[in-house]
């Protein structure tokens, strides 16, 4: 039985460290200066990748923020559209539901790479391709099902006899939903939104198509590093790429937390 | 009557969405694949474009190419997952250290590319370490294995990702197996691998299938990890849609969009497969 756990805890650490190598690897190109082969650490360490993204010259910054502002709107897009739906799905038994739920879940599944090709020439035609707006409502379909699958499990879970409850007592929808229903979903509403931040954030094939080159996301000017194999610079986008999910993910969690003293009560 | 139309109701916003882009992308996919496409003054129905991908060695290579990288990649990650699972399980490590399984979630593919990129290119770190041990004179006695046909690295850079996401799903559900059941069957004279294979595998059965249609759908229709670590040819779908999409004669759009729908017919095929991994789910509430 003992031996049995040491194995155990074996495995758990092995792929800990086919996890976690790799991320230390590109924390360590992101600081280099010279790294020749074969050399197993760096002859000398230096700042030259962090100045390249730093330097006002190459609008990293600029365009890092531009991507972040996106992804955001179709984050608050998404969870607007996704939250009735949520509910719609997680409390009600109605005809249809099936289908619906079927056609919500598709995007997972079908390509995206065929649903953007598709849309591109009508987007054109309206106007759509390469704007911002074009590239927002191009990210909500893949994006959607991430949202409503969570929020759905909220609302199986809460049940809808405490809103009912605050209705009797002569609460209006309006407050229901303020006072009642946003308290209680604001966790799922915590990790639907992080879900559908990163989604929306590592797109590049629809911002690339759909964009057409007028919308540069971050994702945008980082591939061309990852593809000529630039290690450090490569290094260095990926871990400000990884960073900023994070750091959104911890504001959306606090500011969440401090709105809503409540949300622990369920 | 009010009461009835509402779930209608708060589906509304969503539907517009799903059908007025998502449906709607894909009609206008299917109709230019039969060859009715007015921008470039096609109007006639016709399934030429359809003989002539699925009878090129060009496309049938690049389908098997992508199922291969699809099916290796899936199946590998399941099965990693599961083990780790498991152990996760099993070990009982330190509560939140299970936690690191979930970085992955938060790193695009673009970066989990490089991060194999790094390791395993004939310059990158491992082939450094085993010079260090004297196994490798130099770079080039590393096989490459990125770029080749074998699809090493496009495989290894999905199951980086995957693994912990099978593992993090289904660990989630084995933390919520009551100990009831594996103990009554170890008090029936069951070993840990009976327990293994008659308690816990058919209780989280759908919901690793589903995860494994998720994962399988997602590497199949991806664009960018093939594109940065695969081999000029064969290409996988997606690349090779996008290559005929980009031509700058519309002519040639059909041909790109045959390649889409045979990619969304076959995952179609997966959606319908996940669903009846839902309704199976379903079955085992505990």
């Amino acid at each position: 039985m003992n031996k049995n756990n040491l194995l155990f805890r074996f495995i758990t650490y092995l792929f800990m460290a086919f996890l976690i190598l790799p991320l230390i690897v590109i924390i360590i190109w992101s600081f280099t200066k010279i790294w020749p082969w074969p050399l197993i650490f760096p002859k000398e360490f230096g700042l030259r990748g962090w100045e390249y993204f730093l330097d006002p010259k190459n609008n990293s910054l600029g365009v890092l923020l531009y991507s972040i502002t996106l992804s955001t709107v179709v984050t608050i897009i998404t969870l607007i559209i996704s939250i009735p739906a949520g509910k719609a799905l997680g409390i009600y038994e109605f005809k249809g539901k099936k289908l619906i739920e079927i056609l919500i879940f598709a995007p997972i599944i079908v390509p995206t790479v065929a649903v953007a090709m598709g849309v591109h020439i009508t987007f054109l035609k309206l106007g759509l391709a390469n704007t911002f707006l074009g590239v927002v409502l191009i990210h909500l379909p893949p994006c959607i099902p991430y949202g409503v699958r969570i929020l759905k499990n909220v609302f199986e879970i809460i049940g809808e006899s405490l809103e009912l409850q605050a209705k009797v007592l002569g609460a209006n929808s309006f407050q229901t939903f303020i006072n009642i229903t946003l308290p209680l979903i604001a966790p799922g509403i915590v990790s639907a939104g992080t879900m559908v931040f990163i989604v929306s954030f590592s797109q590049y094939f629809l911002n690339l198509l759909i964009g057409g080159g007028r919308v540069i996301t971050f994702s945008m000017i980082m591939f061309p590093f990852v593809k000529s194999g630039d290690r450090m610079l490569g290094s260095v986008y990926s871990i400000v790429f990884i960073l900023t999910t994070m750091v959104f993910l911890g504001l959306m969690e606090i500011l969440i937390k401090k709105y809503y003293k409540s949300s622990g009560f369920y | 009557m009010k009461e009835r139309l509402k779930p209608y109701i708060l589906l509304i916003p969503i539907m517009a969405v799903i059908i007025g882009i998502f449906a709607f992308g894909i009609l206008m996919g299917f109709l230019q694949s039969i060859g009715i496409f007015k921008a470039a003054g096609l109007t006639e129905i016709t399934l030429k474009y359809y003989r002539e991908v699925l009878g090129s060695k060009s496309f049938i290579d690049s389908l098997e190419f992508s199922l291969y990288i699809a099916l290796v990649s899936s199946i590998i990650s399941i099965v990693l997952g599961v083990l780790l699972a498991y152990s996760i399980y099993k070990s009982k490590i330190r509560t939140g250290m299970e936690r690191i399984f979930n970085i992955p979630i938060v790193v695009p593919h673009m970066v989990s590319a490089l991060l194999m990129y790094n390791i395993l290119a004939q310059s990158g770190t491992f082939p450094r370490i085993l010079h260090s041990f004297g196994l490798i004179k130099e770079q080039a006695s590393f096989p490459s294995l990125l770029y080749g046909k074998n699809g090493v690295g496009i495989i290894l850079s999905y199951m980086w990702k995957e693994i912990p996401f099978i593992a993090m799903t289904t660990y989630a559900i084995l933390g919520n197996i009551s100990n009831k059941l594996s103990d009554v069957a170890r008090n029936l004279g069951a070993n840990n691998r009976q327990v293994f294979r008659h308690i816990l595998l058919p209780l989280i059965g759908p919901t690793v299938f589903s995860s494994f249609i998720i994962i399988f759908a997602f590497s199949f229709g991806a664009y960018e990890v093939p594109l940065l670590l695969g081999p000029t040819s064969p290409q996988t779908l997606p690349i090779k849609a996008f290559i005929e999409y980009s031509n700058p004669s519309l002519i040639n759009r059909p041909y790109a969009m045959v390649i889409n729908m045979i990619l969304t017919f076959i995952s179609i095929v997966l959606v319908w497969l996940y669903n009846k991994a839902f309704s199976l789910m379903t079955k085992y509430k505990w």
